[in-house]
């Protein structure tokens, strides 16, 4: 379909509604939202932001949503020009991204069209889009479910996934079945325990292609179906958790492991134990050769059926984020550890309104393998419990005080190592200690300032080879100022102090009414990575204007 | 451009002149923290208002407002009757965390998971913190995305409207 049409069919089918509803012939409502991003990026040789030969570079999406009683359908329109910075280039253009129609009741449901699902923890399949990300592997087919009884979901899909403006190659077909035994065996419906089974198997045909072999003249022998299954269990009893799923997947030589045989399987256990004031949470994962794409030639974060998330904390505070790490889905194993208390109220370290601590640890590190051969063969073996290089370490202590009615405040201390491998380049382990203060005060109703400082020591030093922007040692402070119920403008400061390779200033106000949102910001964008679950995409330098829109209907 | 920001304004226009009250969609699926999978029908406050308010434990302002809400969360109840549902939007990597958080920050609310953020997309929620406030007919009467220090004051401001059965502007 060529572009005008599409344009003239979103507008049709929103506008046609229109009588319809205003008549109430239908019944029904239709809700939506848009997002508009845009973006003026000048040259700035300090911070290595280039030249833009566009004017203005601007991403638009609006969804449209129609319910009526069971029934939903649903329009999305995205427009790309131009991309922003950091978007992939191939989401040029605009058009018709998503539109489905789904009829959906209390035991059965089926939508077709395009879909987001997720089976278990994603650990064979997960589609799902991320807007930030510029990542969507939305399904287009057909997803049903069917919950015989109560406590009982059968789910069921097929379909090929999105990849920027196409469709990829490859047939995605797969199951899923969950039991909650406490709504099934009747005994055990009043019990204490409460225990919830599942089970999934994915399977992708993708038609045979010439890769070439290391034997000269030979190709490899390539499977056209790559399947996939896991098992899982989620058990609670009282403040006591204990989540665990196993997953594996058959032969699967692909771009992302060159090409070997080997099986590939994930191991995933997270217990916790938690009451009034005081949580734990213990996470473990391993796993190994788990990329699983529809399309086994495709590089890059597109055409993923399943999903592997990090394993350490998201954190927040910029100089904690600014070493990401990025799940190796191709191998990698993993520990982290979370711990929350909250000292009393009127106790020594509670004081008048009660202290809370939070303490964070991770590690993740390569898995134990031995190198068998190249393309064409079983790769590597793995030792099950043995670990390899270190990849990433973190330590964070936080803690959160009331002051007073009007004034909070915050200290964290954080610790992280960084293996630039993880980022695909070889190169010495980063120690990088980070301190931050947060205040927030309330001046009264509608008046209320923050203030955050940052300070990072590492003992990278900035290297004109690598010319990494990270290096170094740094400070940051930030004031935001949020004013008359809907406004806030705020100006931070990032700069590198020990070697000057950058001084990265930022200027932004916003409004903000009911569910709209209008932010404008001036200033100097760092390179690096913007990760959200794991999941990372690479943003160039930028110095300019930013504005951007959102708004829910 | 001009096409496509027309095109934007259409849809905008002819959306907001119907968005009268919508409902909160009710075959959604969601997960309890014990594990079960549920419909978002089970979400129900007897004829009471109920404000829904989708977070992450990544999220500072979200986890700020739930805490804040948490200290005036008894007298809210007691005054207006309303429920508070906080819906995680948490993925895989944190989901199994959701539970102790809740727990360790002493929260008394109904949580969901919504973990394939299906319920995110049914209420057109773009960013977090988003609080929509339903009335006792389970109509959305208003919402509103960010927090800032205090802005809970207002919110109870509207669910006592609500919970007399006023309009909301």
């Amino acid at each position: 379909m060529n572009k005008k049409l599409i344009t003239l069919l979103a507008l049709l089918a929103s506008t046609a509604l229109m009588p319809l509803m205003a008549q109430g012939i239908m019944g029904g409502h239709v809700t939506g939202n848009i997002q508009m991003d845009g973006q003026i990026s000048h040259r700035d040789t300090t911070i290595g932001a280039s030249e833009v030969p566009e004017k203005l570079l601007m991403n638009a999406r609006a969804d449209i949503l129609y319910t009526n009683g069971d029934f939903s359908a649903g329009l999305r329109f995205e427009a790309y020009q131009h991309p922003m910075l950091g978007f992939n280039s191939q989401y040029k253009g605009q058009g018709l991204a998503n539109y489905f129609v789904s009829y959906k009741t209390q035991d059965f449901g089926i939508t077709a069209g395009y879909y987001y699902e997720q089976f278990g923890n994603g650990m064979v399949l997960r589609a799902y889009e991320d807007r930030y990300l510029g990542l969507d592997n939305a399904l287009l087919g057909f997803n049903v479910y069917y919950r015989p009884w109560d406590g009982v979901t059968f789910k069921g899909l097929v379909g090929k996934q999105r990849v920027y403006w196409n469709i990829g190659e490859g047939l995605v077909r797969g199951l899923d079945a969950e039991v909650s035994l406490n709504d099934v065996v009747k005994r055990w419906s009043e019990a204490t325990t409460r225990v919830t089974l599942g089970g999934s198997f994915v399977s992708k045909y993708e038609e045979d292609e010439s890769i070439a072999s290391t034997i000269p003249g030979y190709k490899l022998n390539l499977p056209k179906n790559v399947g996939a299954g896991a098992v899982r269990m989620d058990l609670a009893h009282g403040g006591f958790g204990l989540q665990a799923e196993y997953a594996m997947k058959g032969q699967d030589p692909n771009i992302m492991n060159d090409y070997i045989y080997k099986n590939g399987n994930a191991l995933w256990v997270s217990a916790s134990y938690s009451q009034k004031g005081l949580s734990a949470n213990l996470q473990a994962k391993r796993v190994d050769n788990m990329g699983y794409k529809s399309v086994r030639s495709q590089t890059g974060e597109m055409l993923y059926i399943n999903y592997i998330p990090a394993i350490n904390k998201e954190q927040t505070y910029a100089f904690l984020t600014m070493y990401p790490y990025a799940t190796q889905s191709t191998g990698e194993m993993g520990l982290q550890g979370d711990f929350m208390y909250k000292f009393k109220k009127e106790t020594l370290l509670g004081g008048k309104y009660g202290t809370d601590l939070h303490i964070n640890s991770s590690i993740i590190t390569a898995l134990d393998t031995t190198y068998l051969g190249g393309r064409g063969t079983n790769g590597y073996e793995s030792s099950y419990f043995g670990t390899g290089e270190l990849y990433y370490g973190d330590l964070t202590v936080e803690i959160a005080k009331k002051l007073s009615n009007n004034v909070k405040f915050a200290f964290t201390y954080g610790y992280v190592v960084f293996n630039p491998i993880v980022e695909g380049h070889e190169g010495d382990l980063h120690h990088n200690n980070v301190l931050v203060g947060d205040v927030t005060w309330k001046l009264n109703k509608h008046n209320v300032l923050r203030f955050e400082a940052e300070w990072m020591g590492s003992d990278s030093q900035y290297d004109k080879e690598v010319d990494d922007k990270r290096c170094g040692d740094w400070i940051m402070g930030l004031v935001e100022y949020n004013f008359a119920k809907s406004w806030f403008v705020s100006a931070s400061d990032q700069y590198c102090y020990n070697d000057g390779v950058g001084n990265y200033y930022n200027l932004s106000v916003g409004y903000n009414k009911g569910a709209m949102r209008l932010q404008v910001g001036y200033g100097k964008q760092r390179e690096g990575l913007l990760c959200i679950g794991g999941v990372c995409r690479q943003v160039p330098a930028s110095n300019g204007l930013t504005f951007s829109l959102t708004h829910s209907f | 451009m001009k096409k496509l920001i027309l095109t934007l304004a259409a849809i905008v226009l002819c959306g907001s002149m119907m968005a009268q009250n919508a409902k909160l969609p009710e075959n959604v699926t969601l997960k309890t923290l014990d594990g079960k999978t549920v419909q978002s029908s089970v979400i129900q406050n007897d004829g009471k208002p109920i404000i829904i308010s989708f977070w992450a434990t990544w999220c500072k302002p979200c986890n700020k407002e739930l805490d804040a809400i948490r200290e005036v969360y008894e007298e809210w109840q007691d005054e207006t009757g309303v429920k508070l549902v906080a819906i995680s939007i948490d993925d895989a990597r944190a989901a199994s965390r959701v539970k102790p958080w809740v727990n360790g920050h002493e929260w008394e609310y109904e949580v969901y998971l919504d973990q394939n953020q299906d319920m995110k997309r049914a209420m057109n929620v773009v960013n977090v913190p988003h609080v929509f406030l339903l009335n006792g007919e389970g109509e959305i009467v208003w919402q509103h995305t960010t927090y800032t220090e205090g802005s809970e004051e207002e919110l109870i401001e509207l669910v006592r409207k609500v919970a007399k059965g006023e309009p909301i502007e």
